[in-house]
């Protein structure tokens, strides 16, 4: 197949379109403007729909409408513009919708900048909105994998019927790299309980409210099915990219744009002679808890390397559960990393006398 | 009322002599409208004044930290936020003048671009004018959202291009017309709504003091031209705001205690809107072989708004 260069947000669009997606609804934020921008030239060609919102609120209901008809939906934003959506994507967890929802993280709090950033990990896998709940999330680290993940996320999307986000950042947005685009079909998925006109059956009722008279107990009720289908995710959908951690001494963890430089980082210190290793989570959620528990037992420590103060290196700690030493080297408010500071990061573990400090780099 | 016992007087002549409270140095790009009416609405005031801002080109240009180029208090919130900032702002300073705890008569002064004017802060914008703060809202209206790379706005012109409706085999541009948000404002039944022009600085300047002058909310919306996002020359803004006066696709009124008020009107000199469009890169589509029916249809429009505009004034004369 022959490959294309192209922006990880075109390719992002495109992939979604190969997937079956033909409503888009969004609004403009920096550094995800291609995404719509490409929508809007590309779904009116095959009859789809693009509608530009008059906010990130909007965008997000649209989707939540257009995905309670069965439609394969999605909306993209970058970091604050993800924060309005939180109230719409808890409706939809509750409501069991499927969709899917791109967030090109942005340097923050609050207005921040508009460089690359990894600063939304706890919103995106904690459930950002009120209640228990959570998104399935893809962390791609490639643009190719910015396009296997998309078609991917619309089909766990439609299977658990729950939205899925896709997690990358204004590097993965903006680079270019060649990539396939596979030609596929769309998986087609049977969609009962989708709202699809009532004549000549009884209407049916899609709803994240359950205090009806006479059904007390029923919002719990919610909770656990939701929960159940939370464990079936653990269960089946975790992935995660392994790179030389079966002799690995020091084991670093990383996702998305930084695993990509974690990764060169390995090289070097291999180089070195250093026996390093790299996990990559590409599900955030479900978090591969047990994969890092595993080498735990093997790694003498481990290094969590993030684009902020330090988000995911809890989850590690969780799962290491005490059995080696868990150190953090990462740069909030949308800092790229550098090769060099996570080496440094390495050989500070290696030999540091204190390999639980965390390693600031050299500002 | 509280008006100042001594105005400076709207001559050229007194007002080189009021300092600039936006300086030069700020990123906005050369030929941009917003800054010359920022610079006009502050030249206007004699008292002290606060500043609210929504997110939006003025915003990210003005103030890159740890430089502003705002010699005001100011302050930026979100998108969506400016309105109910201000409001915030406003309602301190009352509490603080009851208390005692402040003397001097301040001005507040929300700006915002038309993305979060006419759409993503509308709601907030909506609730400080019904609510009545004494706060003047200004929108510089370049009718699209320049900021993040010229995508539509529910300000965007009937036919325009942009990054959002391109123009293509399917549609020739924006295929609505755009809201007329000046209108909704005085359907707020505000203290005053106004539009205006940079081009006409002292006509301008008179209704930023008129609304200030007020007890309650005021709304101006004022034109806007952005070469970037309209397709036209640097030196061009100006003359394209007092075309789009003359060809009345932005008139100049007022509205005040229920009365419409036309304050230029070019009668018999009224400028066919191809005057306005031709110059500009985002209508050339508009122009060529097959279009035609577009370009009557963005008169019709024009004309249907004017005539009502006049049918308003007619009919609020007492």
């Amino acid at each position: 197949m022959p490959k294309v260069l192209i922006t990880g947000n075109e390719a992002l669009a495109e992939a979604a379109v190969r997937a079956g997606c033909r409503r888009y609804f969004g609004y403009p934020i920096t550094p995800q403007n291609e995404i719509p921008e490409f929508m809007a030239r590309r779904l009116p060609e095959i009859g789809g729909t693009f509608i530009q919102a008059e906010s990130e609120l909007a965008a997000i209901n649209m989707v939540y409408g257009a995905a309670a008809v069965g439609e394969r939906a999605m909306t993209s934003s970058s970091s604050p513009g993800i924060s309005l959506m939180q109230e719409a994507l808890s409706f939809m967890a509750a409501s069991e919708l499927p969709a899917v929802i791109v967030n090109m993280q942005r340097g923050g709090p609050g207005l921040g900048n508009i460089s690359p950033s990894q600063a939304d990990y706890f919103q995106a896998v904690k459930g950002g909105g009120h209640g228990d709940y959570k998104l399935l999330v893809y962390a791609p680290s490639t643009i190719q994998e910015i396009v296997d993940l998309t078609v991917l996320a619309f089909d766990k999307a439609d299977e658990y019927r729950n939205p899925v986000m896709i997690l990358g950042d204004g590097v993965l947005g903006q680079m270019m790299e060649p990539v396939e685009l596979p030609d596929i079909t769309p998986k087609t998925v049977d969609k009962p309980w989708a709202l699809t006109g009532a004549k000549g059956r009884p209407g049916k009722v899609i709803r994240s409210l359950f205090m009806l008279p006479g059904e007390d107990g029923a919002l719990e009720r919610q909770n656990y099915k939701m929960k159940a289908k939370y464990d079936r995710m653990c269960e089946h959908e975790v992935l995660c990219e392994m790179v030389q951690t079966d002799d690995a001494e020091i084991v670093l963890v990383a996702f998305g744009t930084s695993a990509r430089i974690a990764k060169t980082a390995v090289h070097l210190a291999r180089v070195e002679g250093i026996k390093a290793g790299l996990i990559r989570p590409i599900t955030l959620f479900p978090f591969p808890e047990k994969i890092i528990a595993e080498i735990a037992g093997r790694a003498e420590r481990f290094l969590v390397v993030e684009m902020n103060l330090g988000q995911m290196v809890e989850d590690v700690r969780l799962a290491v559960n005490g059995k080696a030493p868990v150190a953090f080297y990462g740069r909030p408010g949308g800092a790229v990393l550098a090769v060099d500071d996570i080496l440094s990061a390495i050989h500070n573990c290696v030999h540091g006398k204190e390999p639980e400090k965390i390693y600031t780099g050299s500002e | 009322m509280s008006t100042p016992t001594q105005e400076t007087p709207l001559t050229l002549k007194a007002l080189t002599h009021k300092p600039v409270h936006l300086t030069g140095g700020h990123r906005m790009c050369s030929g941009c409208g917003a800054p010359t009416i920022v610079r006009q609405v502050l030249m206007a005031i004699d008292e002290p004044v606060v500043i609210a801002n929504a997110t939006g080109c003025l915003e990210v240009s003005t103030c890159l930290f740890p430089y502003t180029a705002w010699q005001v208090p100011w302050m930026h919130s979100a998108f969506e936020n400016a309105a109910a900032t201000a409001s915030g702002i406003e309602t301190m300073y009352r509490s603080l003048r009851k208390q005692g705890k402040l003397k001097k008569e301040m001005k507040f002064i929300a700006f915002g671009g038309d993305g979060g004017t006419y759409d993503i802060g509308f709601q907030a914008l909506s609730g400080a004018m019904e609510r009545g703060h004494q706060l003047l809202y200004i929108c510089y209206d370049n009718g699209a959202y320049m900021n993040t790379g010229i995508q539509r706005s529910s300000a965007t012109p009937f036919g325009a291009d942009t990054t959002t409706q391109p123009v293509g085999s399917k549609i020739q541009g924006k295929t609505q017309r755009r809201k007329d948000l000046t209108r909704i404002m005085a359907a707020h039944n505000v203290a005053y709504a106004a539009q205006a022009s940079p081009h006409n600085w002292k006509d301008l300047m008179t209704k930023v003091r008129k609304a200030l002058a007020t007890n309650g909310p005021a709304y101006m919306g004022v034109v806007s031209p952005c070469n970037r996002g309209w397709r036209s020359q640097t030196n061009d803004s100006i003359l394209l705001s007092r075309l789009a006066v003359d060809t009345c696709y932005w008139p100049l009124y007022e509205v005040q205690d229920g009365k419409w008020t036309i304050n230029y009107d070019p009668k018999d000199r009224k400028k066919p809107i191809t005057e306005w469009l031709k110059p500009q890169g985002r209508f050339k589509h508009l122009f060529a072989p097959g279009n035609e029916a577009l370009l009557a249809r963005f008169q019709e429009l024009v004309d249907q708004d004017w005539e009502s505009l006049r049918k308003l004034q007619e009919m609020s004369k007492s």
